[in-house]
C-alpha cells in the first residue's frame, strides 16, 4: 500500500472471450473495451442483459483474466494480479454476506485479513456502522436483517477497507422499488462524500442517470457511448443508445440547410435546427430522435393531424400513444390541465418543442 | 503481437502459482491420491498380467468351479442391490410421504446399520434364524438352513440399505411439493401421482442406490465369511487365496475379475448421479409435502416398515444380550466375562490401537475430503474431474483389492536409483513384519482413502448450494485462497464436514476387508479380532467387541458434535443473505 492512493483506473482495449465447452464457438463477452476512469469518478456500466457488464466488472476485480488488453490502476499493470491484491472492494448483487458471522464480524473481515490492530478495527467498524445507520445491529446475523439492512452491511463491509476502487454489481436489484430509491440516494451521498472511484453495473437506466458522473452504454461486449447522463440522454450517438436510454420516437427528416455543424431539417410539417457531428448534404434524409416530451398535442387544424390511440393520465403527466400514418409515437405532456387532455379516438395537431430535436445520420 | 499473446498465456498460467499454499496443497493431494489409491490398484492389475497371472486367468474363466463363484457373486450382488434399494425406498417413502407414528424411531433404526461392525449382523441373524435359531428352532421348531444365498442376501441387505434410504429420502424431500399439488389439481389420484411423478423423478436416485449397494455387496467380505456356507463368492475366494494359500497372483487375478464389473457399475452410477442434479434443480421446496392418510395405504406400509425396524432392534438386542450371557441360547446365565476378556485381556490393545488409528485417520479424511471438494468444485485446473474420479476409486474398488494392492506396493521399500545420490528410499516398507509403525501407517492410509470419497461427495454437495459470491467477497476484501477456505468456506460447509468426520470414524472402526491383510502383530485391529472370535465360535467375545465398538463410535460422535457442532449450523441457510 505504499503506492499513492488515487484510484485512476484504465482499461486499454480489453477483451474477454469465453470458449464454450464442447463446441469451438467463442463468446465475445467483452470485445475491445477501453475506459479511462478518473479518481473519484462514479462510472456506470449500462446495457441490456448479456452485454458484458458483469464480465467487465469481474475483469476489473480480477475474478476473470482478460484474453487480451491491459488493465491499469494508477499506472500499474494489474491485468493478472490476483483479486485479493487489487485493493478494490466489491458489493455483490446477492450481497454475499458471510452467514456464519455477525454484522460486526462481517464488516471487520477485511480489516482482520489485513492485520489491522484490534483497537483500530473496532473503531473503524463502529464508524462504518454509524455511517450506514446500522448501530445497534452489530451483534445480529445476516439472516436476522431486512433486505435493506443487509445491503447496507454489504456496503459497510466494502467501504471499511478504504479501497481504491469500489465495484458494484447490480446492488439494488434485490430490493423493492421504494427501498431502491432510498438506497440509491444513500449510495449517491456516500460516494460524493468519500470520493472513492466507483464502477457500478446496472441495467436500470434511472439508477444509472441519477448516480453517475459518466455512463458507459454497452452492447454485445462493445462500448456504444460514454458520456454524462445529459449527453447520453440528449445526444445519443446511435439508435441503440437512444432506444435504450429512456424512450424515443424516430422520424425521418429532410435536410434543408447545413451551416457547419448546424443543420436545419423539415419534419412534421415544421422546421427544426440541431447540432450534428456528421456531414449531411442538403436534401438528405436523416433520422430525428424525439423524446416523448419533445412533442405536444394541440387542437390546431393547421398542424399535422394524428389520431389519439391511447391517453393515460398519470397525475403529473399525461401519456399519449398516437398514430401518424403507419407510425406510432409516444408523447408525454407534463402538468396537463384537465380540460386540455385529448380523449382516445379524437384527432389532434402534433407540434415540436423547439431545440429538442436530435439528429442521427442513420 | 503474437509474442505478446504468448506472454499473456504464460502470465495466466503463472497465476496458479501465485498462491503457493494452494498450489502446494493441490500437489500434495495429487501425490497422496496417486500413492495411496492409484499405485496399489495399478500394481494389482499389473500383477495379474504376469505370465503366471495370464495362465490363471485362462484357468479361472474356463473352470466350472470359478464360473459358479463369479455367477454367485453377481447373483448375490443383484439380489441385495434390489432388496436394499426397495427397503431404502420403503423406509424413505414412509418417512417423507406417509402419515404414520414413530417416524423418529424408524429414522434412527434406518441409520443404525452405519455403525454395524462386520460379522455382528450376520452372527446375530444366524443365532436368530439359523439351524439352532432362537426363532426358527425355538418358536417354530424348524431346522432352517440359513447359510447360503438367502441368509447372505438378508444380512447384506440389512447392512447396506442405509445408503439407499439416505439417498432417496434426500431426493424425496427435495421434490417440489408444488408438483404433487399441481397433479392433484389436475385430478390425479395419489396412486397415479406415485406412478407418474414420484417414481420417475426418483429414478436417478433409485438407480444410483442400486449400483452403490451392488458395489458394496460384491465387495463385502465379513458377511460371506460367516453366512456364505457353501455359497462361495469372489471376495471370500480372494481372502482364502491370500490367507490360506499365500498366492498373491491368484488373488490379484481374482481381484481383477471382481474389479471389472465393479468399475463398470461405478461408472454407470456416476452417470446416473450426474443426471440426478437435473432433478434437484426443481428448486426449493415450497410448502410442506402432502402426506398420505388413506388407511389402506398407510397401515400396510407402516406394518412393513415397522417390522423391518423391529428386526433391526431384535438383531442389535441379540448382540447386546449375547455379550452379557455365557453362551447365548445355550447357557443364558448373566456374565461380564466377555467384557472382561475384551477390556482387561486380549482385547485391550486392539481397542486402543484401533481407536487411535481411526482417530488419526478421521481428521485427515475429513479435511482432505473438504479440500478436494473445494478444489474440484471451485477451482479450474487441468485434470479436475480426473482427481475427483481417482479419489472416488478409494471406495469404488473392493476393499480386498485395496488390501492386496497395498501388500504388493508397500511390502518392501520403494527405492529409486538417482544418478548422483544412488539409491534413495522414496517410501519405506509400510506393510508386513518390520514395517514402520508396525504397519500402522498403511492402515491409516487405507482408513483415509476409504473415507475420503464420502466426505468429498457431501462437501461437493454442500458447496454447490453455497453462493460462490460469498467466497469472492472474501477474496475481494483481501483474503487469499487459503484464508478464504479456513475462514469462510469450511465454516459454511461445517455440517458436511461433520458428517464426513463421523462417517470416516465409523467406517474406519468397522472396516475389515481392506485392512485384513495389513494387520501385523504390532497393530491389533478390533474387526480382525472379532473375526477370530467368530471363527472360533466364541460369539460372546465377538459380541462384546461389537458392543464396545459401537459405544466407541457413539462416544466419538458425541465428541465430534461438541467439537464441530451441527445442530443449529446444519439447518442454517448458507446463502448470501435473505
Ligand atoms: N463463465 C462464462 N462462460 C461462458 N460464457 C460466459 C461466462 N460468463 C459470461 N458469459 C457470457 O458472456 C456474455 C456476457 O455476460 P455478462 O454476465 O457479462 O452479461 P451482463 O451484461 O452482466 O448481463 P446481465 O444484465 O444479465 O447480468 C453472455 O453472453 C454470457 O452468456
Ligand atoms: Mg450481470
Amino acid at each position: 500500500m505504499s503506492e499513492t492512493r488515487t484510484g485512476r483506473l484504465v482499461l486499454d482495449n480489453v477483451c474477454k472471450f469465453f470458449t464454450q465447452r464442447g463446441g469451438q464457438a467463442e463468446v465475445r463477452a467483452v470485445d475491445g473495451v477501453s475506459l479511462d476512469i478518473q479518481e473519484g469518478e462514479f462510472l456506470t456500466l449500462l446495457g441490456p442483459s448479456g452485454c458484458g457488464k458483469t464480465t467487465t466488472l469481474r475483469l476489473i476485480s480480477g475474478f476473470e483474466m482478460p484474453t487480451s488488453g491491459m488493465i491499469r490502476l494508477d499506472d500499474n499493470d494489474i491485468s493478472f494480479r490476483p483479486p485479493n491484491k487489487r485493493d478494490m472492494a466489491m458489493v455483490f448483487q446477492s450481497y454475499a454476506l458471510f452467514p456464519h458471522m455477525t454484522v460486526f464480524n462481517n464488516v471487520a473481515y477485511g480489516l482482520r485479513v489485513h492485520h489491522v490492530s484490534r483497537a483500530e478495527t473496532h473503531e473503524r467498524v463502529e464508524n462504518a456502522l454509524d455511517l450506514m445507520s446500522l448501530t445497534g445491529l452489530a451483534g445480529r446475523r445476516p439472516n436476522e436483517l431486512s433486505g435493506g439492512q443487509q445491503q447496507r452491511v454489504a456496503l459497510a463491509r466494502a467501504l471499511v477497507v478504504e479501497p481504491r476502487v469500489l465495484l458494484f454489481d447490480e446492488p439494488l436489484s434485490n430490493l423493492d422499488a421504494k427501498l431502491r430509491v432510498q438506497m440509491r440516494s444513500e449510495i449517491h451521498k456516500l460516494q460524493r462524500r468519500l470520493n472513492i472511484t466507483s464502477v457500478y453495473v446496472t441495467h436500470d437506466q434511472v439508477e444509472a442517470m441519477s448516480l453517475s458522473d459518466r455512463i458507459v452504454v454497452m452492447n454485445q461486449g462493445r462500448v456504444e457511448q460514454i458520456g454524462s447522463p445529459v449527453e447520453i440522454y440528449r445526444r445519443p450517438v446511435s439508435r441503440f443508445v437512444a432506444d435504450f436510454i429512456g424512450r424515443a420516437n424516430f422520424l425521418e427528416a429532410t435536410v434543408l440547410s447545413v451551416e457547419g455543424e448546424r443543420v436545419t431539417v423539415r419534419l412534421l410539417g415544421q422546421t427544426a435546427t440541431a447540432n450534428v457531428n456528421f456531414k449531411p448534404q442538403v436534401g438528405d434524409t436523416v433520422i430525428a430522435v424525439l423524446r416523448p416530451e419533445a412533442l405536444v398535442l394541440r387542437a390546431d387544424a393547421t398542424l399535422e393531424q394524428c389520431m389519439v390511440d391511447q391517453a393515460m393520465y398519470l397525475g403529473s403527466a399525461v401519456e399519449y400513444i398516437v398514430s401518424l400514418g403507419d407510425q406510432r409515437l409516444v408523447i408525454m405532456e407534463t402538468d396537463p390541465r384537465e380540460e386540455n387532455v385529448f380523449a382516445e379516438g379524437s384527432t389532434a395537431g402534433i407540434s415540436l418543442i423547439p431545440d429538442s430535436v436530435h439528429l442521427l445520420a442513420e | 503481437m503474437r509474442r505478446l499473446t504468448r506472454i499473456r498465456q504464460i502470465a495466466e498460467f503463472w497465476r496458479i502459482f501465485q498462491d503457493p499454499v494452494l498450489f502446494i496443497g493441490l500437489v500434495l493431494v495429487v501425490i497422496f491420491i496417486a500413492v495411496a489409491v492409484l499405485a496399489p490398484i495399478y500394481k494389482m492389475v499389473e500383477e495379474s498380467r504376469t505370465e503366471k497371472g495370464q495362465e490363471l486367468f485362462d484357468r479361472y474363466l474356463t473352470s466350472p468351479v470359478y464360473q459358479t463363484i463369479i455367477e454367485n457373486t453377481m447373483r448375490m450382488g443383484l439380489i441385495t442391490a434390489a432388496l436394499g434399494t426397495a427397503l431404502g425406498f420403503l423406509l424413505a417413502y414412509v418417512q417423507v410421504k406417509v402419515a404414520v407414528p414413530f417416524k423418529r424411531f424408524m429414522h434412527i433404526m434406518a441409520l443404525v446399520p452405519i455403525i454395524s461392525p462386520p460379522f455382528a449382523v450376520a452372527t446375530a441373524v444366524l443365532l436368530l434364524f439359523g439351524r439352532n435359531g432362537m426363532i426358527t428352532r425355538g418358536w417354530f421348531g424348524v431346522r432352517y438352513d440359513i447359510y447360503g444365498l438367502d441368509g447372505l442376501s438378508l444380512v447384506i441387505t440389512l447392512s447396506y440399505f442405509t445408503v439407499a434410504y439416505l439417498n432417496l429420502k434426500g431426493m424425496m424431500l427435495a421434490l417440489d411439493p408444488a408438483l404433487d399439488e399441481a397433479a392433484t389439481n389436475l385430478g390425479a389420484s395419489k396412486w397415479h401421482i406415485f406412478r407418474t411423478i414420484t417414481v420417475p423423478m426418483l429414478i436417478p436416485g433409485i438407480a444410483g442406490s442400486f449400483l452403490l449397494i451392488f458395489v458394496e455387496a460384491v465387495a463385502d467380505l465379513g458377511n460371506p465369511l460367516v453366512m456364505g456356507g457353501n455359497y462361495e463368492v469372489l471376495a471370500t475366494r480372494i481372502y482364502v487365496s491370500i490367507v490360506g494359500l499365500y498366492n498373491t497372483t491368484a488373488a490379484a487375478v481374482l481381484s481383477v475379475i471382481l474389479l471389472v464389473p465393479t468399475l463398470v457399475v461405478f461408472m454407470i452410477q456416476r452417470y446416473w448421479v450426474s443426471r440426478a442434479s437435473v432433478v434437484s434443480i426443481t428448486g426449493k421446496p415450497s410448502g410442506t409435502p402432502q402426506q398420505i392418510t388413506h388407511p389402506l395405504v398407510r397401515w400396510p406400509l407402516f406394518a412393513l416398515a415397522m417390522s423391518v425396524c423391529l428386526l433391526i432392534v431384535l438383531i442389535y438386542g441379540v448382540i447386546i444380550a449375547g455379550s452379557l450371557v455365557k453362551v447365548i441360547n445355550v447357557n443364558n446365565e448373566f456374565t461380564l466375562d466377555h467384557f472382561d476378556f475384551v477390556i482387561n485381556g486380549y482385547g485391550a490393545a486392539a481397542m486402543e490401537d484401533t481407536t487411535k488409528l481411526a482417530a488419526i485417520a478421521t481428521p485427515i479424511a475429513g479435511i482432505l475430503g473438504m479440500l478436494i471438494a473445494f478444489l474440484v468444485a471451485r477451482k479450474k485446473f487441468l485434470g479436475r474431474s480426473a482427481l475427483d474420479f481417482a479419489t472416488m476409486l478409494g471406495i469404488a474398488v473392493p476393499g480386498t483389492i485395496i488390501g492386496i494392492g497395498y501388500l504388493l506396493v508397500f511390502n518392501r521399500p520403494n527405492v529409486i536409483d538417482l544418478p548422483l545420490l544412488g539409491n534413495v528410499t522414496l517410501i519405506p516398507k509400510l506393510t508386513g513384519g518390520r514395517a514402520i509403525g508396525g504397519g500402522s501407517i498403511a492402515i491409516i492410509m487405507v482408513y483415509v482413502i476409504r473415507s475420503v470419497p464420502a466426505a468429498l461427495r457431501t462437501g461437493v454437495a454442500a458447496l454447490s448450494q453455497l453462493d460462490p459470491a460469498i467466497e469472492e467477497a472474501s477474496v475481494s476484501l483481501g483474503a487469499g485462497n487459503v484464508g478464504t477456505f479456513w475462514r469462510v468456506t469450511l465454516p459454511l460447509i461445517r455440517p458436511a464436514f461433520f458428517s464426513g468426520l463421523v462417517y470416516a470414524f465409523a467406517r474406519s472402526m468397522t472396516t475389515i476387508s481392506a485392512i485384513i491383510f495389513l494387520t501385523t502383530p504390532r497393530t491389533r485391529i478390533m474387526t480382525q479380532q472379532i473375526l477370530n472370535e467368530v471363527e472360533n465360535g466364541r460369539y460372546g467375545n465377538a459380541f462384546a467387541y461389537c458392543v464396545i465398538l459401537i459405544l466407541i463410535v457413539l462416544t466419538a460422535i458425541v465428541i465430534l458434535s461438541a467439537a464441530v457442532g451441527t445442530s443449529s449450523g446444519a439447518e442454517r441457510t448458507v446463502e448470501g443473505g435473505a
